[in-house]
C-alpha cells in the first residue's frame, strides 16, 4: 500500500541530533576591582595604547602591558546613596546603574571627549602607581590613528606637558609598532618591508612599509571596524527576528561576531549553498539567549480523563444541535419548495398573462424565470442539504405512526388539535429526515458508480486518465495560489481586489441603489415589509465578497479534493512522487526563509526556549566579507584585496609582498590570510613570492612593539621634551618611523 | 549601612574621584571646551588643511581615505545575503528567490527602508 499524505515525511538525510547551542555572551562583570601593580618605575617610559576599544598601559621595560581595560568611563550619581561616583574602564562592569551613562573619549576614530581622556590617563598613572609629585616623570610613548589631525595632538600635547609635566613625548602608529615587533629587531633588514593591514575598531588602515619606515603618503584607510562590523550585526538580527523578546546589545554582537564569525575562504560558491537543508546542520550556530521557562500546571490523569470526557460530551451535544437546526432547516425549505412548485402549477393553470402577473407580484418575483430560478436554487439546495448530517438516521427502522395528521380539525377536541400540530410537525421531520436518507443513499451509489467508472477509465486508457486528473490537480492548485494572491492583494489598499470590495460596500451602504438584484425587483426600502433579502442563504454571499476572510468551508472540501487527487495520482501515476505532493512542497524543509530564521529544525513557536534563540548563518561570513566587499554594507570604498593590489602592482620593484601583515581585533577570523593569500596570488603576476601572516597577539602586539621601541636610542631622538614644546608650539612632532608626518 | 564602613563594596573600592592624584600638575587647570563631536572635528580639520600649502606626500586624514572600488559590484540578498540575483521593482530590494520576494511583499511598511539602509541605499527625505 502507498504512503497516504498524513505520514508522508520527506526523508531524513541527517540524522536529527540535538543542536549545539552557544549561550548570548555579553561583558562579565569583573570578579574585582582593576589592582593597582608594582610600584613606581623612576625613568622609565610608560606606553600607553589609547585605542578606541580598550586602552593598554604599562611599563617598557615589562613583558606585556601590566592593564588593559575599555576606554570607558562612566561618571553617575547614585541618588539613594547621595554620592557621586566616577568608574573607569573594566570596573564599570561592576555595577549595572554604571553601565547605563557610559562615555567614550572617542567619537569615530577621533578623540572628542577630553574629559573621559583625562581621567583614563589619570587612572592609567594611578593604576601604574606613578610616584612623583606634580607630574609624571617618565617619557610616554602613545598611540594614535594614522593621519591623526594636528589640533588632536595639540590638545594630547597640552594635557601631558602641562597637565602631567610629563618630560618627554612621542606618538606612533599601533599596526606599525606591531609590525615592528613581530619583525625582529634588525630593522634594515628586508623582513621590514611589507605591508600592514590594521583592522581596528573604527577602521581598516593599509599601510606599506619600507624598512621599518612607514609610507603613509600611500597608506589608505578604509572606514569599516569592528565597531561597525557590530552595529551590522546588531542591525541585521534586529530586522531578522524582529519580536526578539530582548534587545541585542552592541557588546553581545561584538562577542558573536568574535566567537562564531569566520573569512569565507571563497565567499560566492560558499554561499550558493549556505541554507540548505543537508549540509546547514554543520554551519549553523544557534545563540540562546536566557529565558524563564514558564511551568505549566501538571493535571493529574483523572483531571486530564475528566475533561476529554466533558469536551467529548459537550461536542456531541453541539452537534446534536447542529443536526437538529439543519434538519428544521432543511424541513422549512421543502416546505417553500413545495409551495413554490404549487405556485408554479397554478400559473401554468392561470387564464391569462394578467393573472400570472397578479400572482408573481403578490409573491415578490419579477417573472416566471425568476421562479424558475428559486425553485431550482432550493432544490439545490435542498440536495445539498440532504447530504449532511440531519441527525440520527439508524435508528426507526419501524415507521411511527401519525394517525391525527390525516384525521379533519373538525372532529378533534382542543387537546387532540395540539397533538395533531405536534404530529404533524413531527412527521415533516420524519419525511424530510428519510428523504436525506435516501439522497445520502442515492449519492453513495452514485459516487460509487463513478469510481467503478474512473477505474474502468483507468485500467483502459492510464495516459489519459493521468493527464486529467493532473489537470485537475493543477488547477486545483492554481485556484488556490489566486485566492492566496487576492488575499494578499486585500492586503494593499492600492489593489485592484481592493477597490473592488470598497465598491461593494459603497453599494451596499447607498440606500438608493440596492445591492441585490432581487431586493431592487421588489423596490424594497429598508422599512419595506417585502423586503426579502436574507431569506435566501446566498443572499449573505454579499457580505463575503466585502469581508477579507475566506470561506472555510469551502476551502476545506477544495483542500479535501487536492488530497484526493494526489492520493490517486502517488497510487497509479508511476511520475508523481511524494517529492510533488503539495504537503512536500510547503515543508519546512524546502523553505529559505525558515532555514535562515531557524536552520535546519522544526521550529516550534510555544517553546520559550525556541523564541530565545537566535541563529547565526549566513551572517557568519556576511560580516567579515565587509572588509573585503565594503559595498555590501554600503560603504562606496574599495575592499582590502583592492587596496593592496593596487600598492602592490604599482611598485612592483619593492618586495611588498613579502611581508603581508594582518594585525587588529578584526584580524582574529579564522582563515582571513588564506583569503588574503588567495585572492592576491590571483592578481599578482606569476612566481611573485607572497606570504601572509598575522600577529601573534592581535591586542598586546602594538603595545609590545611600542614598548620596545622606547628603549631605543632611536626613541630617544624621536621624542619632543618639554623644551622642545614650549619653543614651537603645542602641535609639534619630530616625524619619524612610526608616527604620522608633520603637517602644518 | 554599617557593613560598609567596615569594609567597602566594590564599587566603593572602585570609585575613581576619590582616588588623590599626586602625579597632576598643581597649575594645570582644565579648560572649558572639552567636547567636540566627530563632525566638528572633522570640519576643523578640513579648514585647517584648505588654508595650508597644498602638499601631495603629506598623509593627513583625508588624504588616505581609500577610493571607491573600481570593481564591478556584486549583488547579494537584501534579506538574507545569499546571491541576489533580481530586484523587487516596488522596493528596490534585491533577493535570492521566489519565495524571499514573497516575503518583501507581505513586509511591513517601512522595513523595506530599514533593510535598504543596511547599505545605504535607503531613501533619506529632507
Amino acid at each position: 500500500m502507498p504512503p497516504s499524505i498524513d505520514s508522508v515525511k520527506v526523508e531524513e538525510p541527517v540524522e536529527e541530533f540535538a543542536p549545539v547551542l552557544y549561550p548570548l555572551r555579553d561583558i562579565e562583570k569583573p570578579e574585582a576591582v582593576e589592582p593597582i601593580t608594582g610600584g613606581w618605575k623612576e625613568g622609565v617610559p610608560i606606553a600607553i595604547d589609547f585605542g578606541s576599544y580598550q586602552t593598554r598601559i604599562g611599563y617598557a621595560n615589562e613583558e606585556s602591558p601590566s592593564h588593559e581595560f575599555f576606554s570607558q568611563v562612566s561618571k553617575f550619581r547614585d541618588r539613594r546613596a547621595n554620592r557621586s561616583y566616577t568608574l573607569v574602564g573594566n570596573d564599570i562592569y561592576l555595577d549595572a546603574t554604571a553601565r547605563q551613562s557610559i562615555k567614550s573619549p572617542f567619537d569615530g576614530p577621533l578623540i572628542s571627549n577630553w574629559d573621559a581622556t583625562e581621567t583614563i590617563l589619570d587612572y592609567s598613572f594611578a593604576k601604574l602607581s606613578v610616584g612623583s609629585r606634580n607630574g609624571v616623570e617618565n617619557p610616554i610613548v602613545m598611540t594614535e590613528i594614522l593621519g591623526a589631525p594636528e589640533p588632536q595632538r595639540k590638545f594630547m600635547n597640552e594635557l601631558l606637558f602641562e597637565g602631567y609635566n610629563v618630560p618627554s613625548l612621542t606618538y606612533g602608529i599601533d599596526s606599525l609598532f606591531s609590525f615592528h615587533y613581530n619583525q625582529g629587531v634588525n630593522v634594515s633588514d628586508s623582513s621590514h618591508t611589507g605591508i600592514v593591514v590594521s583592522c581596528g575598531h573604527e577602521a581598516t588602515h593599509i599601510i606599506p612599509v619600507i624598512k621599518g619606515r612607514g609610507i603613509l603618503s600611500q597608506a589608505k584607510r578604509i572606514n569599516w571596524g569592528g565597531r561597525q562590523a557590530s552595529s551590522y550585526l546588531q542591525a541585521l538580527l534586529a530586522l531578522k527576528y524582529p519580536y526578539f523578546p530582548t534587545k541585542v546589545t552592541p557588546s553581545q554582537a561584538t562577542y558573536m561576531i568574535h566567537d562564531h564569525c569566520y573569512v569565507s575562504s571563497d565567499y560566492p560558491q560558499e554561499l550558493s549553498n549556505y541554507l540548505e537543508y543537508s549540509t546547514m546542520s554543520t554551519r549553523e550556530r544557534i545563540i540562546q539567549a536566557p529565558f524563564t521557562e514558564v511551568v505549566v500546571q501538571e493535571k493529574s490523569e483523572e483531571e486530564l480523563a475528566r475533561i476529554a470526557e466533558q469536551r467529548k460530551e459537550s461536542g456531541r451535544r453541539l452537534q446534536e444541535q447542529a443536526a437538529k437546526k439543519r434538519l428544521e432547516k432543511l424541513v422549512q425549505q421543502e416546505q417553500e419548495l413545495e409551495y413554490y412548485n404549487e405556485l408554479k402549477n397554478r400559473i401554468a393553470s392561470a387564464p391569462n398573462k394578467k393573472e400570472v402577473k397578479r400572482m408573481l407580484d403578490g409573491e415578490g418575483i419579477k417573472d416566471e424565470a425568476a421562479l424558475q430560478k428559486t425553485i431550482s436554487e432550493l432544490e439545490k439546495t435542498i440536495r445539498r442539504g440532504r447530504k449532511q448530517d440531519v441527525g440520527d438516521d439508524t435508528e426507526e427502522q419501524v415507521a411511527p405512526s401519525f394517525p391525527l395528521v390525516e384525521i379533519p380539525d373538525e372532529d378533534l377536541d382542543e387537546e387532540q388539535i395540539k397533538e395533531k400540530r405536534r404530529q404533524r410537525l413531527l412527521k415533516a421531520s420524519y419525511d424530510a429526515r428519510m428523504r436525506a436518507k435516501e439522497e445520502k443513499l442515492l449519492e453513495e451509489q452514485r459516487l460509487a458508480e463513478e469510481a467503478r467508472k474512473d477505474d474502468e477509465w483507468r485500467e483502459a486508457d492510464l495516459e489519459g486518465w493521468i493527464k486529467e486528473k493532473r489537470d485537475k490537480l493543477d488547477g486545483l492548485l492554481a485556484n488556490v495560489r489566486e485566492k492566496e494572491r487576492l488575499r494578499e492583494e486585500l492586503s494593499n489598499r492600492k489593489s485592484h481586489a481592493s477597490q473592488m470590495r470598497m465598491k461593494s460596500i459603497a453599494v451596499l451602504a447607498s440606500d438608493s441603489r440596492g445591492g441585490n438584484k432581487r431586493r431592487r425587483a421588489a423596490g424594497a426600502g429598508d422599512d419595506d415589509p417585502d423586503d426579502t433579502f436574507g431569506a435566501n442563504d446566498d443572499d449573505w454571499a454579499v457580505y463575503r465578497r466585502i469581508a477579507n476572510a475566506s470561506d472555510s468551508e469551502e476551502e476545506e472540501e477544495e483542500k479535501n479534493t487536492i488530497k484526493a487527487l494526489q492520493e490517486q495520482l502517488l497510487q497509479h501515476d508511476p511520475t508523481f512522487s511524494i517529492e510533488d505532493t503539495r504537503e512536500a512542497q510547503l515543508d519546512w524543509r524546502k523553505s529559505t526563509i525558515h532555514m535562515f530564521l531557524r536552520g535546519p529544525h522544526e521550529f516550534d513557536p510555544e517553546s520559550r526556549a525556541q523564541s530565545h534563540q537566535l541563529n547565526l548563518n549566513v551572517e557568519r561570513i556576511r560580516v567579515p566579507e565587509v572588509l573585503f566587499q565594503p559595498s555590501i554594507a554600503g560603504v562606496d570604498q574599495a575592499g582590502i584585496v583592492e587596496v593592496c593590489g593596487d600598492i602592490l602592482l604599482r611598485n612592483k620593484t619593492i618586495p611588498y609582498a613579502n611581508n603581508l601583515f594582518l594585525h587588529g581585533g578584526q584580524a582574529h577570523f579564522p582563515n582571513f590570510e588564506d583569503r588574503l593569500f588567495n585572492e592576491l596570488r590571483a592578481i599578482l603576476p606569476v612566481n611573485t613570492s607572497l606570504s601572509v601572516k598575522r600577529a601573534s597577539n592581535l591586542s598586546f602586539d602594538a603595545w609590545r612593539g611600542m614598548a620596545q621601541w622606547s628603549l631605543t636610542d632611536d626613541f630617544r631622538s624621536s621624542v619632543v621634551t618639554r623644551e622642545d614644546y614650549l619653543e614651537m608650539g603645542s602641535g609639534y612632532i619630530k616625524e619619524h618611523g612610526f608616527g604620522n608626518a608633520l603637517v602644518r | 549601612m554599617s557593613s560598609a564602613s567596615e569594609s567597602p563594596s566594590l564599587i566603593e573600592q572602585a570609585d575613581f574621584s576619590t582616588v588623590p592624584k599626586p602625579f597632576k600638575s598643581e597649575s594645570w587647570k582644565q579648560s572649558n571646551k572639552r567636547y567636540k563631536n566627530l563632525k566638528a572635528l572633522v570640519t576643523d580639520e578640513q579648514k585647517r588643511l584648505a588654508s595650508l600649502p597644498p602638499s601631495d606626500d603629506k598623509a593627513t586624514y583625508f588624504s588616505i581615505e581609500a577610493p571607491p572600488s573600481l570593481r564591478p559590484q556584486k549583488h547579494w540578498c537584501d534579506i538574507t545575503g545569499l546571491p541576489g540575483r533580481y530586484k523587487s521593482a516596488r522596493h528596490g530590494l534585491r533577493f535570492y528567490n521566489v519565495e524571499i520576494f514573497k516575503a518583501i511583499d507581505e513586509m511591513a511598511p517601512g522595513a523595506d527602508q530599514q533593510y535598504l539602509s543596511l547599505r545605504n541605499a535607503n531613501v533619506i527625505l529632507r
